[in-house]
């Protein structure tokens, strides 16, 4: 993403509001988390010590412990991967999947451009928690289940993005152009068509982040994603709701959490949006 | 345990006697339950093996005898019984003044259309047929003959000692003939004019997943003999709430919503403080266990079982989970199931995991792995660990804590929570390492489909004629002595073997406000709300 | 769906109209077959679903009760008859409940309708409060970082803190699905605000838009009250463009209710198509997804049909 605004040159070089800042620092910490969580805490997340089931937060457990008696804080960090692995792969895989087939729809013949963007509409009438419940009744929960779900549901958004796109420039003159001149359409795709689509795509998707690991966690907290005790944090919440009237800490750090991830993204999604993305 | 076993039973019986039974008009008396599985198919009696079906249908369905708190059998629609010398015919002398919901009489065809309905294949009984003794193969069922009209005889192909108590249950109980002419295909999904039977309450309204009313029989005057309370029902209405998650229930009783809440867990029990009475009754049976799988996998290993047994602290979990309120158990028979259970084995496999860590030595796991798992050829010790949903928090934190334990002594355990069906497909071919459950059962005769080779619950396809022999001698003698000698036989057999690792005996606990009275429960628990009222205004 | 060209006159309008009649038939049946079809690929028994764990049955019963549900047949035959019984508004019957699908979605369509109208009526009264009350800056900026929190918290864990606090700590309402108005206000109000904080969004940018249009000006300068200005004049302009959003806001509603009304332990559809997605009761989930096209394709004409009357310009716009 940081590779991202530096590549763009079109923009004044105005320093970024503290707001983003803070939203790349607390990305940062995220990422590092999911890579290395055993920096940001000496506790395991599956370690079960039940005679201090359901302590509130203290220095030895800043985000108390569950009714197992886990540490809460170590099982929110250890989380941190399989929302960041969800939420980035679920979103790169609708990426790609959806730029394809907007590509090909806004290339092919009107009939196959009909129907699939057709398709497409309908499936955007529908809100993404259906569609990724619909791929899940089909391919059953799980973890790859889950990402799959999420991405599918996602992709209807970026196809019809991208075949807008591809319309466009399409039809506008040095692609024409190209093509009277004898270039085959497929160099015009590589050349003109795909980095047209990248910025407004990837601006997109930088927000998708925070969407697929909502709707993960989501799917995960109706049980359709990973087992337990595996630290997740829709399985956390999932795990401790009957805990909450004596517990309130199971439930509030790791939705904060998730919240602030969302924030984040969408934070840093909306600059890069404003400094001319879309 | 809360309070001790059965003498907790005796004091909400004894309150009966303060409150009118005379009920005042439009009395209704209202009882929470989880009970979430009750509208997947199982509101039938004949097929469900589920006991949420039991709880909730007791009202409705009498059966032939009773069993009292002794464990004793007690006329009910049979006034009495006799068996023949050699075990294999049971005559029973029926009432002649019990007619059901619908006006038919109740008489020895409409038994025989019962017992007949069970054993039928398109009824696809799941427990019922097996109570009675039926099996395609090697059953000892043989059929039910109409001697005259209030008279009937059940004939066996061998003596079936745990006759009597599968009679006592609602799962024999009695549909109206006329209902399993008409309706045989609408059972399982249950519903006023179809759910019916002789009881002293009337199915009126059934919203699957919501609530179930009830009305008083008015007709009813044939309870178990011993019964307190006598005519009609002491309340008009018992409406049962299906409230699936344990934090609605606790706040429906709380709040008044409900008047008894049954499914708690001691830490729900915990919370609902003063002006309620806990009942909780501690289950005969098999309790709470987990079945190792010795065909094949790691658990092949004699050692590795026993360590396996050894190496988790189960009294802490039990202690912490249960708030000191389970006990952990030592034998895979409840200490309350009559006449079997080996007290000898108290005490005899406590935690140690420096003699489980020796044991896995000795079996040759002695190479660790990166995550600090054992190894030995390149296959890390792992034991996959099958569930099917939904599990209870308290079984969830109890494998929290088994799984957390064993990964000290380098055992992997992977659990995996699956659904009715795809469990099912791992279950049948006996595809894992443990599973887990509790099968509450008043007769130690639950033993032999979990033991037996090919039992339907046995958990691995391992034949052991030893243990077979002893299983079929038992259920064919109604000695009680000679029964005690056999099941402590198999306890200790199975003590050594450790194919089935019991954890917990549990109690079923059911809290009621304090205005309700005269409520009283079965052997397994349940609350039967015949005599029950709530004293609302005085 | 796209909006078209819309042709002129009574005749041609009739016309368009039958075609998009047909089009909701042509999704519906879509749906249909997509989801016989991708149902048709799921591994697993049926027979197991229908029996639930540690039943006792031999192979010749699951065979009786396979032939019992036509599920011996060829595939093709068990579809067409599928699409039959469609046809015939027969949506099938379910294996685990023993009940036609139809009865098992009518029934548990109350209680959603409930729970999303009252949202609904949240979100709104919400959204105009918050675009209403932001118009200072101060105010505006409380408002949008409300706005971006509640946009950004999953639904059910709104839904848990409002539960936790709201219920069981200052215990104003009850924690269980008691029924009863109380017992609806907390999922309502979970279910409303993500909603409430989009609506609110599009809204303040819609009135800042049409604010700045002349006629803002001209219908200020005869002097009437700004507050009175922004209810009468421009929120009406403003709320074209918040129509934009009406379909995403049902289907948010929709899909939202699926996770409130598991938070919240209430009856539903959300329960019914969770209890048949992880029981794998496949003609509920086919049902769920038939009934789901349908009711979008429908919200979907009818918000088309209702561009024509709120705003007459968006014709030539969307043209």
């Amino acid at each position: 993403m940081t590779e991202l605004i530096t590549k763009r040159p079109t923009v004044t070089r105005r320093p970024a509001p503290a707001g983003v800042l803070l939203a790349a620092v607390f990305l940062g910490v995220l990422l590092l988390a999911g890579v290395a969580p055993w920096l940001l805490t000496g506790q395991d997340p599956l370690h079960a010590e039940v005679a201090d089931a359901l302590s509130s937060p203290s220095l030895e457990h800043p985000f108390g412990t569950d009714q197992s008696g886990r540490d809460v804080f170590a099982r929110v960090v250890y989380g941190i991967r399989y929302s960041l692995v969800i939420g980035f792969g679920a979103t790169l895989l609708a990426l790609v999947a959806g730029t394809v087939i907007g590509v090909v729809s806004g290339l092919a013949s009107r009939v196959v451009d009909g129907v699939l963007s057709r398709v497409i509409d309908i499936l955007m009438a529908f809100p993404e928690i259906l569609l990724a419940l619909v791929v899940i009744a089909v391919i059953g929960p799980g973890e790859a289940s889950l990402l799959t779900a999420v991405a599918l549901a996602a992709v209807p958004a970026y196809a019809r993005v991208a075949r807008v796109r591809t319309l466009v420039v399409k039809r506008s003159s040095y692609v024409t152009a190209a093509t009277a001149l004898g270039v085959h359409p497929a160099v015009s795709v590589a050349r003109h068509i795909v980095p047209n689509l990248l910025g407004p795509l990837l601006v997109m998707a930088t927000m998708g982040v925070g969407t697929a690991i909502v709707s993960a966690a989501g799917l995960s907290f109706l049980g359709m994603g990973p087992q337990p005790p595996t630290p997740e944090w829709g399985l956390i919440l999932s795990e401790g709701r009957n805990f909450l009237a004596t517990a309130w800490w199971i439930a509030v750090f790791p939705g904060l959490t998730l919240t602030a991830t969302v924030i984040a993204t969408s934070t840093l999604g909306r600059y890069l949006q404003a400094r001319g993305g879309a | 345990m809360i309070g001790g076993t059965i003498a907790v039973l005796a004091v909400t019986g004894m309150l009966a006697g303060c409150a009118q039974p005379a009920a005042t008009q439009d009395t209704t008396i209202t009882f929470g339950i989880a009970g979430a599985n009750l509208s997947a198919g199982h509101m039938d009696i004949h097929s469900t093996q589920l006991d949420v079906g039991s709880l909730v249908l007791r009202n409705t369905f009498d059966s032939l005898v009773a069993q009292d708190l002794d464990g004793q059998f007690v006329p009910w629609l049979a006034k009495s019984w006799e068996i023949s010398d050699d075990g294999l015919r049971y005559t029973f002398e029926l009432r002649d003044d019990v007619t059901f919901h619908d006006g038919e009489p109740f008489n020895a065809e409409a038994v025989k259309a019962n017992f007949d309905h069970v054993v039928d294949p398109q009824t696809a009984s799941a427990q019922a047929a097996s109570l009675i003794g039926y099996a395609e193969e090697g059953g000892y069922y043989v059929d039910t003959e109409v001697v005259d009209e209030f008279t009937v005889a059940v004939n066996f192909s061998q003596p079936y000692a745990p006759f009597l108590q599968g009679v006592s249950l609602p799962q024999l109980g009695f549909y109206s003939p006329k209902v399993l002419e008409e309706h045989a295909d609408e059972l399982k999904a249950g519903g006023p004019g179809i759910t019916v039977g002789t009881g002293p309450f009337v199915l009126s309204e059934y919203t699957p997943d919501q609530e179930l009313v009830f009305t008083a029989n008015p007709d009813y005057n044939w309870p178990a003999e011993g019964s307190e309370h006598q005519g009609v029902a002491a309340s008009d209405e018992l409406v049962i709430r299906i409230l699936p998650e344990d934090s609605s229930r606790v706040g429906a009783l709380t709040s008044g919503d409900v008047d008894v809440a049954a499914d708690f867990t001691p830490s729900m029990a915990d919370q609902v403080g003063d002006g309620f009475t806990t009942t909780a009754v501690e289950l005969p049976g098999i309790p709470y266990s987990l079945y190792l799988n010795e065909a094949d996998g790691v658990f092949g290993d004699q050692k590795v079982r026993e360590a396996f047994r050894i190496g988790f602290d189960i009294e802490a979990a039990i202690d912490s989970i249960y708030f000191g309120q389970f006990d952990r158990a030592w034998s895979v028979l409840g200490p309350t199931t009559p006449n079997s259970y080996d007290a000898s084995l108290e005490g005899s496999w406590p935690y140690d995991q420096d003699k489980a860590n020796e044991l896995l030595d000795d079996a040759g796991w002695t190479e660790r792995d990166s995550d600090g798992y054992r190894v030995k050829d390149g296959q890390r010790l792992s034991a996959r660990w099958i569930a099917w949903t939904p599990v209870a928090d308290d079984k969830a934190s109890l494998a929290d804590v088994i799984q957390s334990d064993l990964k000290e002594i380098g055992f992997e355990i992977v659990r995996d929570v699956l659904e009715p069906a795809q469990y099912n497909e791992s279950y049948g071919p006996r595809d894992f390492d443990l599973t887990d459950w509790g099968f509450s059962s008043p007769d130690a005769d639950v033993l032999r489909s979990h033991l037996h080779s090919g039992g339907f619950q046995t958990a691995s396809e391992v034949t052991k004629p030893q243990v077979d022999s002893w299983l079929d001698e038992a259920v064919a003698t109604s000695d009680a002595e000679v029964r005690q000698g056999l099941y402590e036989n198999l306890q200790q057999w199975n003590n050594e073997q450790v194919l089935i690792v019991p954890l917990f005996v549990p109690s079923e606990i059911t809290v009621a406000g304090d205005s309700v009275t005269g409520l009283v429960y079965d052997l397994y628990g349940r609350p039967a709300f015949y005599g029950a009222s709530t004293t609302v205004g005085g | 769906m796209t909006r078209e060209r819309r042709p002129h006159g009574r005749r041609g309008r009739l016309l368009q109209l039958a075609g998009r009649l047909g089009g909701v038939v042509l999704v519906v049946w879509g749906a249909a077959t997509a989801g016989f079809i991708a149902l048709r690929l799921i591994p697993g028994d049926p027979v197991d679903v229908m029996l639930g764990v540690h039943a006792r049955v031999s192979e010749a019963v699951r065979d009786q009760i396979r032939a019992d549900w036509g599920l011996d047949e060829p595939v093709v035959v068990q579809y067409l008859r599928y699409l039959g019984r469609l046809a015939t508004g027969d949506l099938g019957t379910s294996y685990q409940l023993r009940k036609p699908v139809a009865e098992v979605i009518g029934n548990q369509a109350l209680p959603t309708v409930q729970l999303t109208a009252l949202a609904l009526l949240f979100a709104v009264i919400l959204a105009l409060a918050a675009a209403l009350l932001a118009r200072g800056v101060r105010a505006r900026r409380v408002v949008s970082v409300l706005e971006l929190f509640v946009v950004s918290s999953p639904t059910f864990w709104i839904g848990l803190v409002l539960l936790t606090v709201f219920a069981y700590q200052l215990r104003w309402f009850p924690s269980a699905a008691s029924g009863g108005f109380a017992a609806l206000v907390l999922p309502a109000l979970t279910l409303a605000l993500p909603v409430a904080g989009v609506i609110s969004q599009v809204l303040r940018q819609g009135l800042d838009q049409a604010e700045a249009q002349p006629f803002a000006t001209t219908v200020r300068a005869r002097g009437v009250r700004p507050a009175r200005l922004v209810l009468r004049h421009t929120l009406r302009h403003a709320a074209a463009d918040s129509l934009t959003l009406t379909g995403y806001l049902v289907g948010s509603l929709l899909g939202g209710a699926v996770l409130v009304e598991t938070v919240f332990a209430r009856q539903g559809l959300g329960g019914v198509t969770v209890r048949a997605i992880l029981g794998r009761d496949l003609p509920v989930v086919l049902g769920i997804i038939v009934l789901a096209a349908a009711v979008f394709a429908v919200i979907n004409l009818l918000i088309d049909l209702a561009y024509d009357r709120i705003d007459p310009r968006l014709r030539l716009v969307a043209a």
